[in-house]
């Protein structure tokens, strides 16, 4: 299997993709492909974004999401918009000083539905941690079907319980395939829930 | 005295017009909890007329210019029907765009190499897009394995990315998520997956 | 055939996403209407759902040679109205900081904007009638014309310019006052 394993393993060279963000930029304006209304919208919201503090790239991808979808231009200026609020509602919940994936990862939360209430009550359970992987985990499993009340408790509680970032993306994957094997997705979600270890110790855990 | 007019003539009354055209933001989760409550609904029931729905009216479709105004929320629904024009098939697919975008570090994150996978045997082409390539179907192309997957493995700074696959199969070419990746909300262009590179170890 | 009228056909043959494009399409438009007619978000929130909701089950009630915007906004200017009904014990005070909220950006926002103008505006507009109120806005702000208007309201349209005209009297008196303090 040798001679298939070096032929693996050139492979894998070659496909090592170099994505140099600043090689293949060559100056081209990623907005050039809207229509001039939809355009002269996002770069309004690009600006403010800037002029604000939020993170300006988010709303650039997304216009470059939907551009490469071919989505019509008014649908785009309008997504991008409504990124645009979720990142400053994200920022009023998580704080001045929330880093960036949180910010987005808020952003996208608060999009799927989360509650404002849920995403506070995570930042305060403490740890001093960023919270971006319950985030990330909660709008994963509201896109899924889990009801956003079930979802955000159930990661509310387990990282209040010191649930591990793996133990949570774990069971977002197991959650979903759960859901594709045909369970109910709260169903799936509450008993999965209740075999992820808790890694306080006693002393720690909450009421 | 005619009302064809549509501003009011008053400069105080247009400027009252103009303060109130502003668009408003409601919570962003409002359109989510929306369809939420739409899909718990059983589906609307069908006329009962005879065929006579089916039969359709003449074509109006709002032109690009009129799309426009209303996404900028600069004008009401009944200026919006004013500018309609009459044409049969969809407006033009707007072209791919050909280049990344240029992103800003704040920090300089650590940058790791993740591989990322799709099992596609039957496609003839697949790519992956993102936000770290501007979406571009062309920046990063996938190759073959024998076994009808699909790899490439990408340098990436730590933490949260979204991205997608660009398919090219038997019915034409389509974008889909990461089937075992984590979902991100889909916000108007279709579902697409989050990976969070350098994330992953307990606690 | 209008995107309207396709996405129906959709929605009505099974396929509840495409009221997700007919809901996109007209959110704004009615989301400005509700806030500018109740005042506040919170209402205004509840009645762009209910109204999209009950937009949803009357689906086959529509006729394609209705505009689909108007026949929204009927059901967006009643659930406006049985609202407000409903609360009009507890009026609500629209305050600088819902503004800043609302106020989404408009490229043509100067940089001193701070919601004030927005503010007054909506201030004023929650101290008309909500009869005149509604009539000022299905005409300055929605841009119908008075058929459209009376279509959608029930009203005749020699009484509705007569709302608009009253309104804006009531408006022009309010803003001279401001001014002159």
């Amino acid at each position: 299997m040798s001679g298939h394993g070096i032929r693996r393993g050139i492979a894998t060279l070659v496909t090592l993709a170099v994505i140099a963000p600043t090689l293949s930029a060559q100056g081209n304006d990623p907005l050039a492909k809207l229509d001039s209304a939809s355009r002269r919208v996002v770069q309004a919201l690009i600006d403010s974004a800037k002029t604000e503090g939020l993170p300006d790239q988010p709303l650039v991808s997304k216009a470059q999401e939907g551009v490469s979808k071919h989505a019509a231009g008014p649908l785009i200026a309008r997504v991008v918009r409504t990124v645009f609020l979720s990142l400053r509602e994200a920022r009023a919940v998580l704080g001045e000083r929330a880093n960036r994936d949180e910010l987005t990862a808020g952003a996208a939360a608060l999009q799927a539905g989360i509650p404002a209430t849920a995403i506070i009550d995570l930042r305060q359970a403490g740890h001093g941690k960023s919270i971006t992987v319950p985030l990330v985990v909660m709008a994963d499993l509201v896109s899924r079907g889990v009801p956003r009340d079930t979802a955000s408790r159930a990661i509310l509680q387990l990282w209040m319980q010191g649930a591990g970032e793996a133990d949570l993306m774990g069971l977002s994957q197991s959650v979903g395939q759960d859901i594709l094997s045909g369970a109910a997705p709260a169903d799936a979600l509450l008993s999965r829930a209740r075999k992820v270890p808790i890694r306080l110790p006693p002393a720690k855990v909450p009421e | 005295m005619t009302e064809s007019d549509l501003a009011p003539r008053d400069p105080d009354i247009e400027w009252i017009a103009r303060e109130a055209k502003r668009p408003v933001a409601l919570s962003t989760g409002l359109r989510a909890r929306i369809m939420d409550a739409v899909r718990a609904t059983p589906l609307p029931a069908r006329p009962r007329r005879g065929l006579g729905w089916l039969v359709s009216p003449r074509p109006l479709a709002l032109s690009p210019l009129g799309t426009s105004l209303l996404a900028a929320g600069l004008v009401g629904i009944g200026v919006l029907v004013g500018l309609a024009v009459t044409h049969d098939g969809e407006s033009p697919a707007a072209p791919v765009p050909t280049v990344a975008s240029a992103t800003t570090h704040q920090d300089a994150p650590s940058v790791l190499v993740h591989e990322f996978v799709l099992q596609a045997p039957n496609a003839a082409h697949v790519s992956l897009v993102g936000d770290f390539n501007g979406w571009n179907a062309a920046a990063t192309p996938m190759t073959r394995t024998d076994d009808g997957k699909w790899i490439v493995k990408v340098p990436l700074p730590a933490g949260r990315h979204v991205y997608a696959f660009e398919v090219d199969g038997a019915g034409g070419t389509k974008f889909m998520p990461d089937p075992d990746g984590l979902r991100a909300p889909d916000d108007g262009f279709g579902p697409s997956s989050v990976v969070l590179v350098g994330q992953g170890s307990s606690t | 055939m209008t995107d309207d009228a396709a996405d129906v056909r959709r929605v009505l043959s099974g396929d509840v996403d495409a009221y997700a494009a007919l809901v996109d399409r007209y959110y704004e438009q009615c989301a400005r209407y509700a806030v500018r007619m109740l005042g506040n978000r919170d209402d205004a929130e509840d009645a762009l759902q209910a109204t999209f909701l009950r937009a949803y089950r009357a689906l086959g009630k529509y006729q394609e040679r209705d505009k689909f915007s108007a026949w929204l906004y009927r059901i967006l200017v009643n659930q406006c109205r049985s609202l407000a009904a409903r609360r009009s014990q507890r009026e609500r005070v629209f305050v600088r900081e819902e503004a800043l909220l609302l106020n989404a950006t408009d490229e043509r926002a100067s940089p001193g904007w701070s919601g004030e103008d927005e503010e007054f505006v909506q201030r004023v507009l929650s101290e008309l009638d909500p009869l005149l109120r509604e009539a000022f806005l299905l005409k300055y702000i929605e841009e119908l014309s008075y058929e459209e208007m009376s279509a959608l309201t029930g009203v005749g349209v020699s009484a509705l310019k007569m709302r608009v005209k009253r309104a804006s009297d009531r408006l022009r008196e309010r803003w001279e006052r401001i001014k002159h303090d």
